[in-house]
C-alpha cells in the first residue's frame, strides 16, 4: 500500500484513498462542504484546497487520490491558509448571516470554518447581497424545508437524492451566482430518506419541518442510542432537552444504516410524546370481574400483589405473558426466568408488520418490516415458543386470553391493537391481567395492576435487528417520577423468589444472558463492539464478519 | 509583410469548395487517403514533428495530446474511443471557427478523419455552438455529402475503416466550450466541467477516451499530411509556434474581420491589414486572444502575435481573437462589461468562481458609476487572486484576465474614475442600460 506523508506525518493507505481521508488517519483534518464519503467527487466547494509537492496549483483534496509511494502534502503552508480564507469570504459574501434565527446555528460548518479558517471581518461593504425573493421557505416535501439564500451550493442534496436514495427529485438550476436548488417540476422530496439531505447540508438550508424552531441545538444532550421504528435497529443520536426527544439524528455504522435513517423512523420518537404517559403504580381492587375502581398505589404493593396473585393463578388456569418487541433481551431474559418461576404455559411476542423500510449501505441495504426493534431478541432470549400446545400472539390476542387465569403484558404499547377496544375486551378475559409500559393506553386503562416503565430512551439494554446483530444502547435521561426501568421492577419481583437476582444492572443481565443462550455464547455487555455483533443463530441469515470469511463458522449445536 | 500563400481559408470565395466535388476538385481528401495508407501511429508522429499546437486557447501540442489516447490492447475488442471537435466558439470576439465551418466544411471533415484513424476513433462529434445555426446546417450538408460520397460511414474511402460523424448543437453556454463541459453537455448532462484528473484522454464522453481539439487545429491537419512536417514548421517564429494562424480582429479597426497569417505576425502588421485604427484615431490598448486574456497597452504593439511571444509580452494568444481599442474606450467600463460576462457565464458550481466574479462584477460597475474607493484597485485584485488557480475549470482563471490587466496597467483610470467620482468618457449605448 502506498505511503503518503501529510505536514510531516506518514501513514500508509490503500492505493486510491482521497487526501481527505488519508488526512483523517493522521489527525489532520482538511475542511471540506461537498465531500462526503457516501457521495460522488465533486471538487465544487473548493475549501480543500491543500499544498501537494511537485504540483504547480494547489489541489483539492477530495479529488486528489494517493495512487503511488512518496506523495508529500501540506495543509500547514501560508498558501493554503490564504486560500482558504479566501474561499471563506467567498461563501460569506452573499450569506445572510441571520445565524440568531438560524436552525442550524452551532452545527454549521460555515460557522465552524468561518472560525477556524476564515476572516473576521467583511470586504463586501458596498454592494447587496444576493438574495433570493421569495425562495426563503420553501417547502421541498412534506419534511424538509429550503432557504436559498443560506445555500452555499455544496450540491450534496442532489447528489444524495440521485446516488443514495435513487430518485433524483433535486437538480440545481440557472447559471453562475444565480444557481439554484429546488425540485423538478412536478416532483417533491418525498422519498422515504428525505430528511438525510437536512442532515449532510453543511448550512441552514435545509432544515426539517420537524425540528424547525424546536430547539437551539447547544441546548441538546445527544446521547447515541437506536431507532424503535422497525426490526432495521438505525443508529441514532437521540437529542433531547432535559428529557424532552427534540430529533433523532443517524449516527454512523457501517455494518447497519451507513449514515442514513429514514423519515419514519426520525419521526417514531413523537409516540413518547404523543401517547399519555403512565407515571405511578396503579393496582385494582379485587373482585367486580374487571369493573372495580383503580387506585394509585406504591411500588411495594403492586409488586406484592403481583406476586401473591401470578403464584395463585396456576391453581385457576393457565398463565400468559405477551412480551413485545420493544423489550430488550435483557429484560426478555428476566420475563422467561419470571415465567418460568410461575409456571407460564404461553409466552409470545406479536409484533406490528408494515411495510418495507430500506436503509441503503454499502452491503446493498437493509430492509426491515416488523415495526418493533427486538422481536428477535426477545425470542432468543426469554420468549421462545416453548412447544406446539402453547397459545402463540395470534391466538392469545384472538380470545385465547379467556382460558387466562393470569395475563402479563409488557408493554402497554405492544401493538396498534393495544389501542383497539375489541382486543383490549378480549385480552381483559383473563382473570389477572398485569401491564407493564410507558403508554397510558386503552390496554393499561383496563389492567388490574399497571407498572409504569421507562421507555427505550430512558434505559440501557441491546436489541437484536433484522440481519440478527446485537447492538446496545444507553440511556439518554432518567425516566421520570416514580417510572422504573422494567428491568428494575422484574429484578424486584424475581429477587422474592431468588435472592440472587436483586438489583442487576443491564450488564450483569446480559451476561448472565450470553452465558445461557446458545447464540449470545462468548459476548459479554463490556465488550460488545459499538458496531454490534452478529450473533451466532443457526438457521438464518447471519452474516460472517468479512475478516473471519475464511475460517469456519461456529456453529452452535 | 511578403505575400503569404492563404492555407485554412484557401477555399473561401469559392463557394464549389462547399461541394464535395468541388472540395475534391482542389485536391481535398487527399490527405485523408494518405493517412489511411499510413500507420495511424506514422499520422500521430508527423503531426506531432509539425509542432501544431492547439488553436482553441490553451496551445496545447496536438499531435502529444492525441499520443495519450490508450490503444487498444485486444485486436478483437477494440477500445470505444471517441473526437469530439471542439465547435462552440463562444470565448467574445472570436469567429474564426465560424468562417472555417461555413466555407470549408469538408476541410474539417476531412481534419476530423484524419485524428480519427490515428487514434483509431470510429466516432466523431462536432460540438457546434448553437447560435452557429448557418455553420451547423452547412456542415449537416457535407456530412451527408460525404457519408454519400464514401468518406464517411462503414468504409472511410474504401480502407475498411469504420467512422461516423455526427453534428451536435449546443445550447448556448460558453462554459460548455469548456472540454469537460462539453462533455457533459454532450452527454445530455447540465453543462458544468469535471474534475481533473481523470483527464478526458482516458475518461472522456460516455467515460472513454477522448481526443477533443479545436475546429481550426483539425482543419491544419490535412495540410500538415499533404504538405509534410517541415513544410508546417517553416511558416512561423520559430519551433514552438509553427504553421498558419487565424485571427480575428474586432473593435476600432476599419476593417473587423478574420485574416490568415503565418503565427508570429506582429500586431502591427495585424492592425496594418485590417485597415488601421478606425478612423485614424490612436490606439489605446488590444486584447490579443478574446475576452479571456489580459489587455495590453499600445506600447506593446509590436510584439509577434505567437504563443510564447504573448505569454511574454503578459497576456495570451488564447483563440487569436484580437480586440482593439481606441482612445475614447474607457478601460474599467470594458473590464466592466466582461466580468458581466463571465459573471453571466459561469456554470455556478464552484465557489471561487460563482462568487468572485459576480463580486468582481460589482465592484467595478461601481467604480464604472462613480462610486468607487480608493481600496477597490487592492480588492479587485484580491479577488482575483482568490480565483487564480482555485477555481475548478479554467473559466475562473480566464475571468480574472481582464480584471488584473486593468488595475496593473491601467490604475491611473481607476483613480480617476474614484477622485472624480464619475466615468471620464463619452457614455455609449451599449452598456449605459447595464
Amino acid at each position: 500500500m502506498p505511503k503518503v506523508t501529510i505536514n510531516d506525518r506518514t501513514v500508509e493507505v490503500e492505493a486510491g484513498t482521497n487526501l481527505i481521508e488519508a488526512g483523517l488517519k493522521v489527525g489532520v483534518q482538511v475542511p471540506h462542504y461537498c465531500y462526503h464519503p457516501r457521495l460522488s467527487v465533486v471538487g465544487q466547494c473548493r475549501m480543500c484546497l491543500v499544498k501537494v509537492e511537485g504540483m504547480p496549483k494547489l489541489q483539492t483534496a477530495c479529488s486528489t487520490q494517493v495512487m503511488k509511494d512518496g506523495m508529500v502534502v501540506r495543509t500547514d503552508v501560508p498558501e493554503v491558509a490564504e486560500a482558504q480564507k479566501g474561499m471563506m469570504e467567498f461563501f460569506l459574501i452573499n450569506h445572510p448571516l441571520d445565524c440568531p434565527i438560524c436552525d442550524q446555528a452551532g452545527e454549521c460548518g460555515l460557522q465552524d470554518y468561518s472560525f477556524k479558517h476564515g476572516v473576521p471581518y467583511s470586504r463586501f461593504d458596498y454592494e447587496d447581497k444576493r438574495t433570493y425573493p421569495g425562495r426563503e421557505r420553501i417547502p421541498l416535501g412534506a419534511n424538509v424545508v429550503l432557504n436559498m439564500n443560506r445555500c452555499i451550493q455544496c450540491t450534496r442534496c442532489i447528489r444524495f437524492t440521485q446516488e443514495v436514495a435513487g430518485t433524483g427529485e433535486l437538480g440545481f438550476f440557472n447559471r453562475g451566482a444565480r444557481v439554484e436548488i429546488g425540485t423538478f417540476p412536478g416532483k417533491e422530496l418525498s422519498n422515504p430518506l428525505a430528511t438525510c439531505v437536512v442532515d449532510i447540508c453543511p448550512v441552514g438550508a435545509l432544515t426539517s419541518t420537524r425540528f424547525r424552531f424546536a430547539e437551539r441545538v447547544w441546548y441538546l444532550d445527544k446521547k447515541p442510542s437506536l431507532c424503535t421504528g422497525c426490526e432495521v435497529g438505525c443508529n441514532i443520536t437521540m437529542e433531547h432537552r432535559r428529557g424532552d426527544i427534540k430529533r433523532y439524528k443517524p449516527r454512523f455504522n457501517v455494518e447497519v444504516n451507513d449514515y442514513w435513517m429514514c423519515d419514519y423512523g426520525r419521526a417514531s420518537f413523537e409516540r413518547y410524546k404523543s401517547v399519555p404517559r403512565l407515571t405511578s403504580p396503579r393496582v385494582r381492587a379485587e373482585g367486580g370481574n374487571g369493573h372495580s375502581p383503580v387506585v394509585a398505589s406504591s411500588w411495594k404493593d403492586s409488586l406484592d400483589t403481583v406476586l401473591r396473585r401470578l403464584q395463585g393463578a396456576k391453581d385457576q388456569g393457565e398463565i400468559a405473558f405477551l412480551g413485545s418487541g420493544f423489550l430488550t433481551c435483557e429484560e426478555a431474559y428476566l420475563f422467561g426466568k419470571l415465567a418460568d418461576a410461575v409456571g407460564a404455559d404461553h409466552r409470545s411476542v406479536p409484533v406490528d408488520i408494515g411495510p418495507e423500510r430500506t436503509i441503503p449501505n454499502l452491503k446493498g441495504g437493509i430492509t426491515g418490516r416488523e415495526m418493533a426493534p427486538n422481536r428477535r431478541g426477545a425470542e432468543l432470549a426469554g420468549f421462545g415458543s416453548s412447544d406446539g400446545t402453547a397459545l402463540g400472539s395470534d391466538e392469545l390476542l384472538l380470545g385465547g386470553a379467556e382460558r387466562c387465569s393470569a395475563l402479563i403484558v409488557c408493554d402497554s404499547d405492544f401493538s396498534s391493537v393495544a389501542y383497539s377496544q375489541e382486543t383490549v375486551e378480549r385480552l381483559r378475559r383473563a382473570k389477572f391481567l398485569v401491564v407493564f409500559g410507558w403508554a397510558d393506553s386503552p390496554l393499561a386503562q383496563v389492567a388490574d395492576v399497571v407498572l409504569p416503565v421507562a421507555h427505550h430512551g430512558e434505559k440501557d439494554g441491546t436489541f437484536v435487528n433484522v440481519e440478527w446483530r446485537v447492538q446496545k444502547f444507553m440511556s439518554a435521561f432518567p425516566a421520570p417520577g416514580q417510572v422504573r426501568t422494567t428491568l428494575e421492577v422484574l429484578s424486584d419481583l424475581l429477587s422474592r423468589l431468588d435472592p440472587s437476582w436483586a438489583s442487576l444492572s443491564p450488564g450483569a443481565v446480559f451476561d448472565r444472558l450470553a452465558a445461557e443462550v446458545p447464540a449470545f455464547a462468548g459476548l459479554s455487555w463490556k465488550r460488545l463492539p459499538a458496531t454490534g455483533e452478529p450473533l451466532n443463530v443457526p438457521g438464518t441469515h447471519v452474516r460472517i464478519p468479512e475478516p473471519a470469511a475464511d475460517a469456519v463458522p461456529e456453529v452452535a449445536s | 509583410m511578403a505575400a503569404f500563400e492563404r492555407v485554412l481559408t484557401r477555399n473561401v470565395g469559392k463557394p464549389e469548395a462547399l461541394t464535395l466535388k468541388g472540395y475534391r476538385q482542389g485536391g481535398g481528401y487527399e490527405a485523408l487517403a494518405k493517412a489511411l495508407a499510413m500507420d495511424p501511429d506514422a499520422v500521430i508522429e508527423e503531426v506531432k514533428k509539425s509542432g501544431l499546437r492547439g488553436r482553441g486557447g490553451a496551445g496545447f501540442a496536438a499531435g502529444l495530446k492525441w499520443s495519450f489516447i490508450p490503444k487498444s490492447k485486444d485486436k478483437d475488442k477494440p477500445l470505444t474511443k471517441y473526437l469530439v471537435c471542439n465547435a462552440d466558439e463562444s470565448e467574445p470576439g472570436t469567429f474564426k471557427d465560424r468562417l472555417l465551418m461555413e466555407y470549408d466544411p469538408h476541410q474539417l471533415i476531412e481534419g476530423c478523419a484524419i485524428c480519427c484513424w490515428a487514434v483509431q476513433a470510429a466516432t466523431c462529434y462536432i460540438y457546434i455552438r448553437g447560435e452557429y445555426t448557418k455553420a451547423a446546417s452547412i456542415l449537416e450538408q457535407a456530412l451527408k455529402d460525404a457519408y454519400e460520397g464514401g468518406i464517411l460511414g462503414d468504409s472511410v474511402m474504401g480502407s475498411g475503416f469504420k467512422l461516423n460523424m455526427y453534428v451536435h448543437r449546443g445550447a448556448g453556454a460558453y462554459i460548455c466550450g469548456e472540454e469537460t463541459g462539453m462533455l457533459e453537455s454532450l452527454e445530455g448532462k447540465r453543462g458544468q466541467p469535471r474534475v481533473k484528473p481523470p483527464f478526458p484522454a482516458v475518461v472522456g464522453a460516455f467515460g472513454q477516451p477522448t481526443v477533443i481539439n479545436n475546429v481550426e487545429t483539425l482543419c491544419n491537419v490535412p495540410h500538415i499530411l499533404t504538405r509534410g512536417a517541415d513544410w508546417f514548421k517553416g511558416i512561423g517564429t520559430d519551433e514552438k509556434n509553427t504553421g498558419p494562424k487565424l485571427y480575428a480582429i474586432s473593435g476600432h479597426v476599419e476593417r473587423p474581420g478574420t485574416y490568415e497569417y503565418p503565427i508570429g505576425v506582429t500586431f502591427r502588421e495585424l492592425l496594418e491589414g485590417a485597415g488601421g485604427m478606425l478612423k485614424g484615431r490612436p490606439l489605446k490598448a488590444f486584447i490579443p486572444g478574446g475576452a479571456s486574456a489580459p489587455v495590453l497597452k499600445a506600447d506593446m504593439i509590436d510584439v509577434k502575435m505567437d504563443f510564447d511571444s504573448v505569454a511574454k509580452a503578459g497576456s495570451m494568444l488564447g483563440s487569436a481573437a484580437v480586440i482593439v481599442m481606441d482612445d475614447t474606450t474607457c478601460m474599467v467600463r470594458s473590464a466592466a462589461r466582461l466580468a458581466k460576462f463571465f459573471n453571466h457565464e459561469s456554470c455556478g458550481q464552484c465557489t471561487p468562481c460563482r462568487e468572485g466574479t459576480n463580486w468582481m462584477e460589482l465592484v467595478l460597475k461601481r467604480i464604472e458609476h462613480g462610486e468607487g474607493s480608493e481600496r477597490d484597485g487592492q480588492l479587485l485584485l484580491s479577488i482575483c487572486r482568490n480565483i487564480g488557480g482555485q477555481s475548478l475549470c479554467a473559466l475562473g482563471d480566464a475571468a480574472i484576465g481582464p480584471v488584473k490587466s486593468l488595475v496593473d496597467r491601467f490604475s491611473e483610470e481607476i483613480e480617476q474614475h474614484v477622485r472624480d467620482r464619475a466615468c471620464p468618457f463619452p457614455k455609449r449605448r451599449f452598456f449605459d442600460s447595464n
